[in-house]
């Protein structure tokens, strides 16, 4: 893998290998090199398999990272890539016409991160969540416990007790 | 579409009478074995923090009363109760769980017509409850750290030469870290006497807010310098995270806010007292009982002016433990606290000597006792009267005076509390400074493993070179021919209490030692001096075995005279501050009633 990093680290602006257990690494690149990386790993350097594509939210630096984790069979090597986008922007670059299959998972991004990934098919239909109008789940600032409440009735009859206000209730309901 | 594609289905046809590889009943096919299915609980492992509740995505989750299981020390007693129309088996309550007693069956197959069967306790009698499969999380914890942030503290080379204090405190970093693995369930607010607002105040630290964290301090503590550094932290024992890990540094962290908190802004931010009463009380003794009581009523508008026989306020605070636990200006800030309210304190000022109980009774609408305990009790073992034998009250209250105390190469301490540790560990100092080295032997009638002094207190003491001798029993204060201490003689303890219950120890006489030193110093527990009560209130009050009676509001049998604190109580400072609160508020309500009244 170092070899491969040395060898397209000035082209394509990438950060310093983080090597993994294994024969995983991760880097990280600007999202203008992104595209121009991928192709070079794909027809160059083996990595032909896109294993998969998802996202994080780091919510407080205000970005989101998409990771692609590319694999070299031949070489039995895993190659995660990340790039770093605007969390306020949310905007990606479509590589469906790379790896087909990138579609899919674009799609996913866009409804459960509200990523959008311009001139990827069929971006804007749903895909697991059906006639879903609250801020896309996956989005850390989604409140799941506050959404389950509004959305799902409660059965009547439940009551709860907070441990420390029971405990007092029970143990010096005086307050001594 | 092609020929091809339009024949193709047909050729399964010849399928039609194979075995079906579906199965005919899905209903009791076994899941996998970590499938998450219906929940598990051990009940008897449960503590009931609620914790489960807490992280559940969905409110699935509500902490309910079992029969049979009643709030206890570190246990509220409720279990969770599921409901399985809202649970989405992502196992977060499992991982979160801070026993490890929530776990998961692969039970997933289960039908009932009634709804509100899929809404109950976990562990009571599910027939999976006991089913070994299933889901539960790998090893500890990891949601919420399992390891206690590091304390710096000084060497025990750096230490024993000198007064100065141990612990270090932490840094804001360091302090966010810790606060960080409290799951704010509040199991140890029960346990702490004065029930501070624990998680409360430690979610300030988290949140940086250390003005919301001073307050939340005050509401229930004037002392938390003090109570920060030397709190016996009973509360740390009830901490949820203590079952699989270190519990929190709750006492670390109360210091940590009052350390980030400067002298102006606290009284700032407790804001002024309210408007005066003309109400006046009296409070004999500034320990931390009397203090406390006069913050509070204080801070509701009545004068207060508390009567102390030393040179300086504190108690026992300042003139039993030592410096090296809690530095006096430390205790100081605290003091000027209260003072800043208008509690004037008379230093210097003996009742019994300077002023009678008569005058104050007369001058004042109560008369609040709070002296604590400052007369050494002796073992009374032959040998012990005269020169070389020492109380370890009284040389802790000397050092803390400035005062020159006996000294001798070796010195044997008898006592196994906090007492005992702390004239160990400062004639230690002294004794390294005067001597350059350390020679205490120390004996106790516990067993180590049943000390009373608190456990740091002896691994400390054991690094500053005193050396431990458990479960000796005295015997005699040996002497030689002019009469100078030559050592203690003790037998082994066979038990210390009968079958009673009583104080009574027993002893294997073989077993005897003498422990050599030219010093003996009795730590073996303290006694009231109540002689400033005069003969004719000494004979009108009723008394409990030696201590006055008072009933669960801190009154005596006289109507004028309240007590708190060590004297009739104990046994450390948060107990003390949480019996200054309760008396305070007998006392306001006996003004009260007496404001209606007139």
């Amino acid at each position: 893998m170092r070899d491969i990093h040395a060898l397209l680290k000035q082209r394509h602006r990438l950060g310093p290998l983080e090597p993994r257990k294994g024969g995983l690494a991760f880097v990280t690149v600007p999202r203008e090199n992104l595209r121009g990386l991928l192709l070079e790993l794909r027809d160059t350097h083996g990595f032909t398999h896109l294993v998969l594509l998802t996202a994080v939210d780091w919510m407080e630096d205000g970005l989101f990272q998409l990771t692609y984790m590319l694999n070299n069979r031949g070489r039995d090597l895993t190659l995660g890539i990340r790039v770093m986008i605007d969390r306020e922007e949310a905007q990606g670059d479509t590589i469906h016409d790379m790896w087909p299959t990138a579609a899919t998972y674009q799609r996913e991004l866009k409804e459960m991160f509200g990523i959008d990934f311009p001139g990827s098919p069929r971006l804007d239909e749903e895909f697991i969540l059906e006639g879903w109008t609250d801020l896309p789940p996956y989005r850390r600032d989604f409140d799941s416990l506050a959404y389950s409440q509004q959305t799902y009735a409660e059965r009547p009859g439940r009551v709860t007790h907070d441990p420390r206000e029971y405990m007092k209730s029970k143990l010096y309901p005086d307050g001594v | 579409m092609g020929l091809r594609e339009v024949l193709t289905p047909f050729t399964v046809w010849k399928h039609v009478f194979d075995d079906p590889v579906t199965i005919k009943q899905p209903i009791g096919r076994p899941a996998a074995e970590r499938y998450r299915g219906f929940h598990q609980n051990d009940l008897d492992t449960c503590i009931g923090c609620g914790t489960c509740e807490a992280i559940c995505q969905n409110g699935a989750i509500d902490m309910v009363a079992v029969a049979g299981y009643d709030p206890e020390k570190g246990n509220s007693g409720l279990k969770p109760q599921i409901d399985y129309g809202r649970c989405c088996w992502c196992a977060l309550c499992v991982d979160v769980c801070m026993t490890g007693s929530l776990t998961m069956s692969n039970e997933y197959t289960w039908v009932d017509t009634d709804p509100d069967a899929f809404r109950f306790v976990p562990g009571l009698e599910e027939p999976w409850k006991d089913d070994e499969e299933g889901y539960e999380r790998e090893g500890k914890r990891v949601l919420s750290g399992i390891e206690r942030i590091h304390m710096e503290e000084m060497e025990p080379e750096a230490r024993i030469g000198n007064f100065d204090e141990i612990v270090a405190g932490y840094s804001r970093a360091e302090a966010i870290l810790e606060a960080d693995r409290c799951v704010e369930c509040g199991l140890c607010v029960a346990t702490c006497p004065a029930h501070m607002s624990i998680p409360d105040y430690i979610a300030a630290v988290r949140d940086q807010d250390y003005d919301r964290g001073l307050q939340l301090l005050y509401e229930t503590n004037p002392f938390s310098e003090v109570c920060g550094r030397v709190c016996t932290h009973k509360c740390e024992g009830s901490c949820a995270a203590l079952h699989e890990g270190d519990p929190i540094a709750i006492r670390w962290l109360k210091r940590h806010i009052i350390d980030e908190v400067p002298f102006d802004r606290r009284i700032e931010l407790i804001g002024q007292p309210a408007e005066p009463t003309g109400r006046k009380v009296a409070i004999i003794g500034a320990g931390p009982a009397g203090l406390t009581a006069a913050f509070d009523l204080a801070r509701a508008g009545h004068g207060v002016v508390v009567y102390e026989a030393l040179a300086h306020a504190g108690g026992m605070m300042r003139y039993g433990i030592p410096e090296y636990r809690l530095p006096y200006d430390a205790l100081d800030r605290d003091i000027g606290v209260i003072e800043a309210m208008g509690v004037e304190i008379r230093t210097n000022c003996r009742v019994g000597r300077d002023v009678t109980m008569d005058e104050l009774r007369r001058d004042h609408d109560a008369v609040v006792l709070t002296i604590g305990l400052h007369m050494g009790r002796s073992t009374r073992v032959p040998g012990t009267e005269g020169a070389g034998v020492e109380k370890a009250v009284d040389l802790l209250r000397r050092i803390t005076d400035g005062e020159k105390v006996p000294l001798a190469e070796q010195i044997v301490v008898i006592g196994g509390g906090n007492v005992a540790m702390d004239i160990a560990r400062s004639m230690a100092r002294l004794q390294k400074a005067e001597f350059g080295k350390v020679g205490i032997t120390l004996t106790a009638l516990e067993d180590i493993d049943h000390f009373l002094a608190d456990p740091e207190e002896v691994v400390e003491s054991r690094e500053e070179g005193v050396k431990i001798f458990d479960a000796r029993g005295p015997q005699e204060v040996m002497r030689d021919a002019e009469g100078k201490v030559t050592g203690l003689r003790t037998w082994r303890v066979k038990s210390i209490f009968d079958a009673e219950g009583r104080f009574a120890p027993a002893y294997d006489q073989s077993d005897e030692r003498v422990h050599a030193g030219s010093m003996v110093i009795e730590a073996i527990g303290q006694a009231a001096d109540t002689s400033l009560l005069g003969a004719a209130l000494t004979e009108a009050l009723e008394w409990n075995r030696g201590r006055i009676k008072i009933d669960t509001a801190f009154r005596t049998s006289e109507p004028w005279l309240f007590a708190a604190g060590d004297a009739v109580k104990g046994p450390d400072v948060i107990s003390a501050v949480a019996d200054g609160h309760r008396v305070a508020r007998t006392v306001m309500e006996k003004l009260a009633a007496r404001e209606v009244a007139q």
